[in-house]
């Protein structure tokens, strides 16, 4: 039986910035039902990763392919399939949170009547009642960032990207997006997340992968102990062993 | 196809929502209003007071009365003003998105960011033409205020020059949601409106640009009878043009800066 595509396939990912930075060849994949973790501290790359992965910037060589299709002539149906976070999220100062959500609904493709549920089912999983009818200008900047991932997550997207989706949360806020993050990957979803530390989230991934300079320099075991520790032992030697050669 | 119009509407019904709940838009429909009629009626009075550097201002719209002047004053004040809202209003449909960040929520989404822009202008327009009636009702209310109704029926057909000025000046302005784009922001379309509004006004007074379609709304505003009906149909090419231009920049935009 033939397995089923790859939620997210990068291959020998190159995109070079002047001056040097970018994302200097990557592979990377993410499974159905996986929930895969990129750590690495500001500057590594990993949010220019992202922002390949989704079309918001073109390799210079390399292929993406989200669910099989290559991300260069992906369409609708590929697309409705995609719920990120990159950057901002879909989170209008002039409208308030209900409004936002209902336009991320009907954006990621929801009818009318599938959008109000949706919409729904959103506030209600990020706590986002009391919210509902306030502009979001006036929300903190944790609220705003929960309004952008219930964006995100309420069209049950079967790929997820999430750009340090706990940065501005609370601890309630990080306990309800690693519920709803486990529960959707139990579901089939295939779920990305960075973090520049390793939070929360990052400690519930099936694979943690390390990104330095612009490259994946290798994986950490989610189970094992003294994380940071490995963490940073690799990051170091990996900038020793730039630094000599 | 209907995926496609199904998608044109929701980004529609999208960027008007927006559009609706901003501050920004409504604050320029206001200050559009307002300032036009509050020039307008300055320079009447000051006019009518034999102010001499007024009437020297006025030219040739000194030697007539009525409804006449007061739209002949409005055109004037409109194809320079007006072009500035309008400017500005494009530059912040299109430049917000770069400034607030909301344009990386616009990426990997079943609509096409081309369908986005054109939704933007889209909106755009009927606002634009919203603006162009509350115009026409604002110089009439203050028409029959001066008493003009009375005094000169047969000039309230000079009226119909407003909304057509307005709409063509709309038209004109579209080069800076292109700009926008282009400087990812808000600044390099207000630029772009700034150029136009010289430029547009500067070959105006000079006579000169019948048959450019930047300049020929405002040598219309200035002299209606030097323009002729063709003139002022080859303005559609700016918007069609530049909105070409805009939804092939959108196509193949990058978060690279």
């Amino acid at each position: 039986m033939k397995e089923p595509a790859a939620r997210i396939d990068a291959c020998a990912l190159v995109r070079q910035f002047p001056g040097g930075a970018g994302i200097h060849g990557i592979d990377l994949t993410v499974a159905p039902g996986e929930v895969h973790a990129i750590v690495g501290l500001n500057g590594a790359g990993k949010t220019t990763l992202m922002r390949l992965l989704l079309g918001m910037l073109r390799p210079d060589r390399g292929v993406v392919r989200i669910g099989g299709v290559d991300v260069r002539r992906a369409g609708p149906e590929t697309w409705r399939g995609v719920g990120h976070l990159v950057d901002h999220p879909l989170a209008y100062p002039e409208l308030d949170a209900r409004a936002n959500l209902r336009a991320a609904a009907r954006l990621h493709g929801l009818g009318r009547r599938e959008a109000v549920a949706a919409v729904d089912a959103g506030i209600a999983e990020f706590d986002l009642a009391r919210y509902a009818a306030v502009r979001t200008s006036r929300l903190s900047l944790g609220n705003r960032q929960r309004v952008g991932l219930a964006a995100a997550l309420l069209h049950g997207a079967q790929t997820i990207v999430l750009d340090e989706p706990t940065s501005a949360l609370d601890p309630a806020g990080v306990i309800l997006l690693r519920e709803s993050l486990m529960r959707r990957a139990r579901g089939g979803a295939g779920v990305l997340v960075s973090s520049h530390h390793l939070d929360e989230v990052a400690r519930i991934a099936d694979r943690i992968t390390i990104i330095n300079d612009g490259r994946a320099i290798g994986t950490l075991d989610p189970a094992g102990a003294e994380l940071e520790r490995a963490f940073f032992a690799a990051v170091h030697a990996d900038d020793r062993a730039r630094s000599a050669a | 196809m209907n995926g496609a119009l199904n998608g044109f509407g929701v980004a529609l019904e999208f960027e008007a929502r927006k559009a609706a709940a901003s501050r920004v838009m409504v604050s320029i429909t206001v200050l559009l209003l307002a300032g036009v009629a509050a020039i307008a009626l300055g320079m009447l009075l000051a006019a009518a007071s034999g102010q001499e550097q007024v009437l020297a201002k006025l030219g040739p719209l000194a030697e007539l009365d009525g409804w006449e002047r007061l739209v002949g004053v409005v055109a004037q004040v409109t194809a320079a003003g007006g072009l500035g809202a309008f400017g500005v209003a494009l530059s912040w449909m299109f430049g917000r998105e770069f400034a607030d960040g909301t344009v990386s929520a616009l990426f990997a989404l079943p609509i096409s960011r081309p369908t986005f822009a054109l939704a933007k202008l889209a909106v755009y327009g009927v606002w634009a033409v919203g603006v162009a009636v509350l115009l026409t009702v604002v110089v009439a209310v203050l028409g029959f205020a001066m008493g003009f109704g009375a005094t000169d029926a047969a000039g309230v057909g000079a009226l119909a020059r407003v909304p057509l000025l307005a709409v063509l000046t709309a038209l004109i302005a579209v080069p800076a949601a292109w700009a926008a784009t282009i400087g990812r922001g808000l600044l390099s379309g207000i630029g772009v409106t700034v150029v136009i509004m010289i430029v547009a006004q500067v070959l105006a007074v000079a006579d000169f640009g019948t048959w450019l379609p930047i300049v020929a709304p405002a040598l219309w505003a200035i002299a209606p009878e030097s323009v002729p009906a063709a003139a002022l149909l080859t303005v559609p090419s700016v918007p069609l043009a530049f909105g070409a231009l805009c939804a092939l920049a959108w196509s193949r935009l990058q978060l690279d800066r």
